[in-house]
This record gives C-alpha cells, sequence and structure tokens, in this order.
C-alpha cells in the first residue's frame, strides 16, 4: 500500500478525520473496531454513513473515501505528521485497551515512542514553584526508563515538557490539530517537541481546541500511560480528569502530597485520600513498577551549602533574610548560596525571595 | 549709525555668537527686525521700546532695521532684548565712549526697565569664554549660576539704566566673585536607606549597583517601599565634583529647571511619569530643542515607576542612550547631542495584580497573563539592566519596630571605595565604571578561576542566558568582587551575581 497505510487504515483516516463524525459515533466505530476489523466491515460502516449523510457527491463508493483520505494523509505529511489507526500495528496496545480508543492517531515525531513504556505527568497550570521544579526533576528522571506523556499547556505540562524533552522520550498530547499553536506562546515548544519527541493529537488539522477536547485528550493521557503522576489540581483541576480516567482504565495514580492549607494541592492530597501513591520522588514510582532506581552521582556541597541547605530543609519554605539570620551570614552571601543550591536543582525561589527546599 | 552688540544664541548646549547690528536712518519712523528671530525676539520690540522710555532714556525717532548675524541660524527667546536695546542707544548715540567691545550682553527687560533672568545662561557662558569673551553683562537674577565660571568678569545687573551708567562708566559695578563649589548645598534630601526597613536584598542590590553604575530593577507588591528605595539611590553616591556639577547645571539651565541656587549640587532624580512621551523622554521640541528626562537625570537616577506602562516606544528609545551615554536629537532645526549617561533604576510589580510571589496574599493572575505582563519589557531593554530584585513585603513587625537601619552615608563610604579601586583600573581605559567596560576589558579585569567560569557555564545552560547576559553577570561580579576589596572574582561572587538575574529564571 501506498506510504505503508494498509486498506483499513485508510478507511479509518477518513472516519477520523473526514467523516464529521460526533463522538458518540466515533465510540461506537471504534468499540467494533478495537476486538479487529476488515476492511470489508469498514467499507460497508463507511458506505452506511454516505448513505445518512447529506452533501456527498459519492454514493457508496469506497474508492472516493481512499481518494479523499490520501488527500488527507498528504496535508498530513506536509505538515510533517503521520497517521496511526486502531488497524494498524503501531497503534498503543495500552491505548486499544481502554473502553473508547481513538480511531486514529496523528502524530509528528518519533514513532518509535509509541511502544515503548509510557508514564503520564499532568499539573494544573499554575502551580508551586517547588511543585513545578519536582515535577521537572521526576520528569526528567523517568525519562530514563518510560517515555513521560503530558500536554502542551503551561505549568504542570510544561514541567514535565522541561525535564523529559532533553532525552527526546517525551510525548506531548493536544488537544487541537498538530498544526494549530495551542497555546500560541509554546508554539516554538511545540516545533521542538515535534523534532526532538513526538506530538499526538486525534483531532484532524486545522481542528482548534475546544473545551470539550481537553477532556477527550485526558482520557489518551491516560489511556497511554502505565501511570499518571499527578503535580498540583485544585478541586476542580482538570488533571483530575486525567487521573480519574486513569483509574477507571486500571492504571496506577501517583500524587504530590501539598501543603493541606493550599488549594492548589487540594486535588493532590484528595486523591491520596483515596489510595492514589503518595510520591516524592521518581524512585516512589520506579518501586511501584518494581524498578530499581539508577545510582545517582551525589551532589558535591561546600560547607556553607550544607548548613544553608539543612535550614531550607528544616523549614521547608523560607526567606531568604531568614535563612542567612539562622546560618549567621549577611543576606547577600545566603542569595549566593542559595543560587548555587538552585543550580544544584536543592532549592527553588518561590517567588519573591523565599526559598522552598526540593528532595535530592 | 550702526552699532554691534555681541550677544549669544543657545543651539542644544553650546551657544553661538550672533551680533546685534543696528542701523538708526533717517526716514519715516519704523522698527525693523531681519536675521531669522522667531516671535519672542520680534516682541522684544515693544519690551526695548518701554524699557528705553521707563529708563529716562530717549528712544530714537526714525528707520530703524535690527539685524542679527549670522542670519542662517534661528534665534530664539528673550535674551537678546539687552543687546538690542544697548545697540539701540549705541546707534542713536546715547552711549558716547561706552566700553562695549568684546562685551557680551545678555538678558530679558521688563517694560519698567529692569532685566529679567534667562535660561541657559551657564552653557552661554561657557561656550562665550571658550569663544574668546571675558567680559560679561548678566542679569542679577542669573547671578548665582554665573557665579561658577571661572576667569571672567561677569557684572551682574538689575536695569537697564544701570548697564547704561556702567557702560559709560559713570557708575562702577562689582565683578562677581566666583563661588567656590560645594556639593550639597542645601540639607541632604529627605530620604535616606536608614528609614528603609528590612528588605537586606534590595539594599544589598542598591549598593551593588551605585558603586558599579549597573541599571536596577526592583520587582515587588504594590506598597512594599520601591519608590523609597529607589529615592535613596542618589543619597550612596559619590559626591558630585565640580565638572560634573558644571555638566548637569548646564543641561538644567537650558532646560529652565535650574533652582535658586544657580548650581545642581545634588544628584538628579528624574521620576517621569508613565504617560512621558518619547520626545519628553529623550528630548526636541518643535523648533527649541530641549534635553529630554533621561538628560535632565545625566548624572544621577532615572527612575521609572511600573516600567511595563511606559508606552513600549519610549522605553525602546532609551536603548541607545544607555549604551553610549548620549542621545542625538534630529529636527528640521539641527542635530543636537545631549548627554545622558544616567543609572536607570525601574520598578514593577511581579505581575498584573500584584501579589505573585506574596507570601501571604493569593496571586490570582494565569502564567500566561504574568508572562504577557513582562513581555512588555523586552528582552533587549531587561538584558540592559544587570540587576533585577525582588523586594518583599515587609512584615509588620519590622515596620513597626524603632531600630533604625545602616544609613545612606555608612553605604556611601563603601560605595566610596569600590568606586575608588575602578577609578584606578580604568584610568587609560576613558571609562568611569565596571558597568561601562567593554569586551576588551572584560577580558582583561574579569578573569575567572575555573571554578567560577564552571558556575557561569551552568547557570549559563540552566537559565538560558544571552550572550550579554553573561557579560552582565560578569560586570556585576566584577562590582561585588570590588566591594568585597577582592582581586580575583570568586566564585560566591559569580553566584551573587547570578542571583540578580530574576528575569532570566522567570523568562
Amino acid at each position: 500500500m501506498k506510504d505503508g497505510y494498509t486498506n483499513e487504515d485508510l478507511l479509518l483516516v477518513w472516519l477520523a478525520a473526514c467523516a464529521e463524525l460526533d463522538e458518540r459515533a466515533k465510540n461506537e466505530i471504534a468499540q467494533v473496531c478495537a476486538r479487529g476489523v476488515s476492511a470489508k466491515q469498514l467499507e460497508k460502516i463507511c458506505g452506511a454513513l454516505i448513505q445518512t449523510g447529506t452533501n456527498r457527491v459519492y454514493k457508496d463508493d469506497c474508492a472516493a473515501i481512499r481518494q479523499e483520505a490520501e488527500g488527507y494523509l498528504l496535508r498530513l505529511s506536509g505538515a510533517g505528521g503521520f497517521a496511526v489507526t486502531l488497524a494498524g500495528t503501531d497503534y498503543p496496545e495500552s491505548l486499544r485497551a481502554i473502553p473508547d480508543p481513538p480511531l486514529a492517531l496523528f502524530c509528528a515525531g518519533k514513532r518509535e515512542l509509541l511502544n515503548g513504556r509510557k508514564f503520564c505527568i499532568v499539573g494544573s497550570r499554575m502551580l508551586p514553584a517547588w511543585a513545578q521544579a519536582a515535577g521537572k526533576k521526576i520528569s526528567s528522571e523517568l525519562s530514563e526508563r518510560f517515555a513521560v506523556v503530558t500536554g502542551i499547556a503551561e505549568g504542570g505540562d510544561r514541567a514535565a515538557i522541561d525535564g523529559a524533552v532533553a532525552s527526546g522520550k517525551l510525548i506531548c498530547v493536544l488537544p487541537c490539530g498538530l498544526d494549530v499553536d495551542y497555546p500560541a506562546s509554546h508554539a516554538s515548544l511545540k516545533r521542538e517537541i515535534a523534532k526532538r519527541g513526538l506530538l499526538v493529537s486525534e483531532v484532524p488539522l486545522g481542528v482548534r481546541a475546544q473545551k470539550f477536547s481537553f477532556h477527550a485528550r485526558n482520557r489518551i493521557l491516560a489511556g497511554l500511560s502505565e501511570g499518571v503522576l499527578v503535580l498540583a489540581a485544585g478541586e476542580r483541576s482538570g488533571a483530575l480528569i486525567t487521573a480519574d480516567r486513569a483509574l477507571a482504565y486500571g492504571r496506577e495514580v501517583f500524587a504530590l502530597p501539598h501543603n493541606a492549607g493550599a488549594a492548589q494541592g487540594a486535588g493532590c492530597n484528595e486523591l491520596i485520600k483515596q489510595g492514589a501513591y503518595l510520591c516524592t520522588d521518581a524512585g516512589d514510582i520506579f518501586a511501584a513498577f518494581g524498578m530499581e532506581r539508577a545510582q545517582r552521582p551525589a551532589v558535591q556541597l561546600t560547607p556553607q551549602e550544607e548548613t544553608l541547605l539543612a535550614e531550607l530543609r528544616l523549614a521547608g519554605e523560607a526567606h531568604a533574610a531568614v535563612l542567612a539570620g539562622r546560618a549567621g551570614i549577611p543576606v547577600w552571601e545566603a542569595q549566593a548560596v542559595l543560587a548555587s543550591l538552585e543550580l544544584k536543582g536543592l532549592a527553588v525561589r518561590a517567588g519573591g525571595n523565599q526559598y522552598a527546599a526540593l528532595k535530592a | 549709525m550702526i552699532a554691534k552688540i555681541v550677544c549669544f544664541a543657545l543651539q542644544g548646549l553650546e551657544g553661538v555668537p550672533v551680533e546685534v547690528e543696528t542701523d538708526v536712518a533717517k526716514g519715516i519712523p519704523a522698527y525693523e527686525m531681519v536675521g531669522l528671530p522667531d516671535a519672542a525676539v520680534k516682541e522684544s520690540k515693544e519690551r526695548v521700546r518701554s524699557a528705553i522710555r521707563n529708563s529716562g532714556l530717549l528712544f530714537p525717532l526714525g528707520k530703524i532695521t535690527v539685524n542679527f548675524a549670522p542670519a542662517d541660524i534661528r534665534k530664539e527667546g528673550a535674551a537678546f532684548d539687552l543687546a538690542v536695546a544697548v545697540s539701540l542707544l549705541k546707534a542713536s548715540e546715547q552711549l558716547v565712549g561706552a566700553q562695549t567691545e568684546n562685551t557680551v550682553l545678555l538678558g530679558e527687560l521688563a517694560l519698567d526697565g529692569s532685566v529679567r533672568p534667562i535660561a541657559g545662561l551657564l552653557p552661554i557662558l561657557i561656550s562665550a569664554k571658550a569663544h574668546g569673551y571675558t567680559r560679561f553683562v548678566v542679569p542679577a537674577g542669573n547671578a548665582k549660576e554665573a557665579a561658577y565660571l571661572r576667569g571672567a568678569q561677569i557684572y551682574p545687573v538689575r536695569t537697564l539704566a544701570e548697564t547704561v551708567a556702567f557702560l559709560l562708566g559713570s557708575a562702577s559695578l562689582a565683578p562677581l566673585s566666583p563661588e567656590k563649589f560645594e556639593p550639597h548645598l542645601h540639607a541632604r534630601q529627605t530620604a535616606d536607606l536608614k528609614f528603609v526597613k528590612g528588605q537586606p536584598v534590595a539594599r544589598r542590590a542598591l549598593e551593588i549597583a551605585v558603586a558599579g553604575g549597573h541599571n536596577l530593577l526592583l520587582v515587588g507588591p504594590p506598597g512594599t517601599g520601591k519608590t523609597m528605595l529607589a529615592r535613596c539611590l542618589p543619597t550612596v553616591m559619590p559626591d558630585l565634583t565640580f565638572d560634573e556639577a558644571l555638566e548637569i547645571t548646564k543641561i538644567h539651565s537650558v532646560a529652565g529647571t535650574l533652582g535658586e541656587d544657580g548650581i545642581v549640587s545634588e544628584r538628579p532624580f528624574r521620576t517621569p511619569h508613565h504617560t512621558a512621551t518619547t520626545v519628553a523622554m529623550c528630548g526636541g521640541g518643535n523648533r527649541v530643542v530641549r534635553p529630554g528626562e533621561i538628560s535632565l537625570a545625566h548624572g544621577g537616577v532615572l527612575f521609572l515607576d511600573e516600567l511595563p506602562e511606559y508606552k513600549r516606544s519610549t522605553l525602546e528609545a532609551l536603548r541607545q542612550p544607555l549604551e553610549d551615554g548620549k542621545i542625538t536629537v534630529a529636527r528640521a532645526g539641527g542635530t543636537f547631542t545631549f548627554p545622558a549617561r544616567f543609572m536607570l533604576c525601574a520598578s514593577m510589580n511581579p505581575c498584573p495584580c500584584g501579589n505573585y510571589g506574596s507570601a501571604d496574599k493569593v496571586c490570582t493572575c494565569s502564567p500566561a497573563e504574568i508572562r504577557r505582563y513582562r513581555r512588555k519589557i523586552s528582552g533587549p531593554l531587561l538584558d540592559r539592566i544587570d540587576l533585577q530584585v525582588e523586594v518583599d513585603n515587609v512584615p509588620y513587625e519590622a515596620l513597626a519596630s524603632d531600630s533604625r537601619q545602616e544609613s545612606s552615608a555608612a553605604v556611601r563610604e563603601r560605595v566610596n571605595v569600590a568606586r575608588a579601586i575602578q577609578n584606578v583600573r580604568f584610568e587609560e581605559s576613558g571609562i568611569r565604571t565596571n558597568a561601562e567596560m567593554s569586551e576588551r576589558e572584560l577580558a582583561a579585569y574579569c578573569r575567572l578561576s575555573g571554578e567560577g567560569e564552571e558556575i557561569l557555564r551552568e547557570a549559563f545552560e540552566r537559565m538560558k542566558l544571552s550572550a550579554r547576559a553573561r557579560s552582565r553577570i560578569l560586570k556585576v561580579a566584577r562590582t561585588i568582587a570590588d566591594l568585597a576589596a577582592s582581586e580575583e572574582i570568586l566564585p560566591a561572587h559569580v553566584y551573587e551575581a547570578v542571583s540578580y538575574r530574576l528575569g532570566d529564571s522567570l523568562e
């Protein structure tokens, strides 16, 4: 077949991208297809759709359908993408296992990531600085074993991206078409991910993100992954939907513990209460999957850094002046030491001159 | 008879000699002015006529022609009144035997014959002296300003009658005795670091900024004392030297903002409002080109409160003067260069609601909003601000406590020491502060040890710094080392310098 797409692929691409089906119809077809489907059956489905559909110039003509699908795939490859369908062998097994898998995934980047081990990191768009830094660290460590799956928004998604993008083991699932820049400020980031990792979307090219598309996208996040880590989530955060889907699909759910009073972490704490794994570093996740955490090189600290880090650990989060007072050094020296701790990944600036300790 | 009197016209900060030629001829009484005078100069006709009459002198009857030479430069303002009046009197033979050669007459006339002060006297006097004139008649109201010119005989006059008597030699006037320059003619400004509660980080940044001539950005929630900190900047800067004071006074004299002292003895602190236009900021004007806020801040501080509220184009216009220390304003009337070596201090909120990073208040802005707010300040401008610090909410106890903090004077002493080190270092380079170092000087004076280089490399990669940001960090590290009287830049100095690059870590 042309470009490695089979007859079934073409029909599924047509159904996913050109047929203008609603969600329910797509789900019904997906449920049939997930059990394995022949080209003949698909042709039948397409034919039935054409007969009920309006304004279609062709009648029960699968050649026309294939032509339309090929045209779409041509556009897709023009945009640097490719399609993977439920009937294809590259379609991730974990996603095929969910009750409502997408008919086809439109991707750009490294195809091989689709079938490796995958782990999802999500978080709300506004999250505390320490959670952002911790997420980045965990993501970077996880990407040694897993492909990190996440969205492409600010905040939690961004932490996961920043951690994993260097290794290239990163899958970003978009709520919009592959060629739509959402959010606009991440346009160049998106291009970088397409180059180093993988962009995935179930919506056709040119379709903008709608409110409901995030919901649908979150099921792909959960469906792709063996587990989900929630960095931060308010009580009604979208990250909780991903966790909820993961539970429904029988995947593991992890959450960072938060300050009991912090609204930004209420959802995470609730998840832990309900039985999610409490996660403080990547080791917790590796342990849950029965993996050994790799030995990590010890960070070299000067005596002054040791003292200040100890003080910071005691306080959890403290003002530079307070830390300086406790360590008995001038503030600017403390600032310098804290800057070096920040570069070593042991502390993070939490807004103002507040600093928060990070787990090594 | 034709009479010639020398006067000076102001072009930017330079005075240009102008000859006022007057001819009184027989004919139908008329009074003409030629030689490109502007409206204010032409109006001098009426002022001169009344002043002469009211001084008990005779306004000549006849065809009067006043010519300003050279005719190709535009003459502005009322500073020619006195010269016109005297040349009229001389042309009508009322000043026989008067000594008017090589005497520059400057002043505006009132209808009753009294002489009013003019703007821009000091720059005129300085230029005139450079042209070889040493005898001046100036308004008594400008006497204080004029007294700072050395090596010239300057006679202050109150009225036209007094001027005539002096020129005729019938009355003697004492020339001004040169004034000795004293910094801080008035009591120091009320701002002082000892009144600033808490803020150890910002205080330190302030000290570094002044010591090395670096620009400073204060980021903090509303009401945390950013403005108060900024107002303390001039109080920790080194005292003005006479040459500096003269240079600054020239600018303020032209702008007409010179106070009663006649000289600027305090470092300027300019706070243009954020509605200021680019012309107000950089200088310009329709015909008369006046220095803008950045030139008025020359030698001192330009404080831009709420930086993101300024018009983008206005802020971008600051980039070139920040590098060059001067601004060139080109207008139809000519091209003028004003000095503009100022220290930029700016303040802003961390986000639109002002509470981002606040310990006790919740920020309601989305990351995109915060980024949009910060993007209002372009990267190139932010790159030129070496020190970016967070100003925190001061806890109530610190506000209420009466314990006074270190005073500006104590900080200024340390600054002076650091500046002295720099003066020795840059003796042959023609620059004054670390902030002005070029790549050549950076290579010579900012060598890092292996460890320091490693830190900088790591920061460079982690914070995705630009090449310019890297050299800025080096310069700040150099200043921190100077404050510590350290020949070498130690790793701790580099770390501290890195900790002031807030903007890069927050992107």
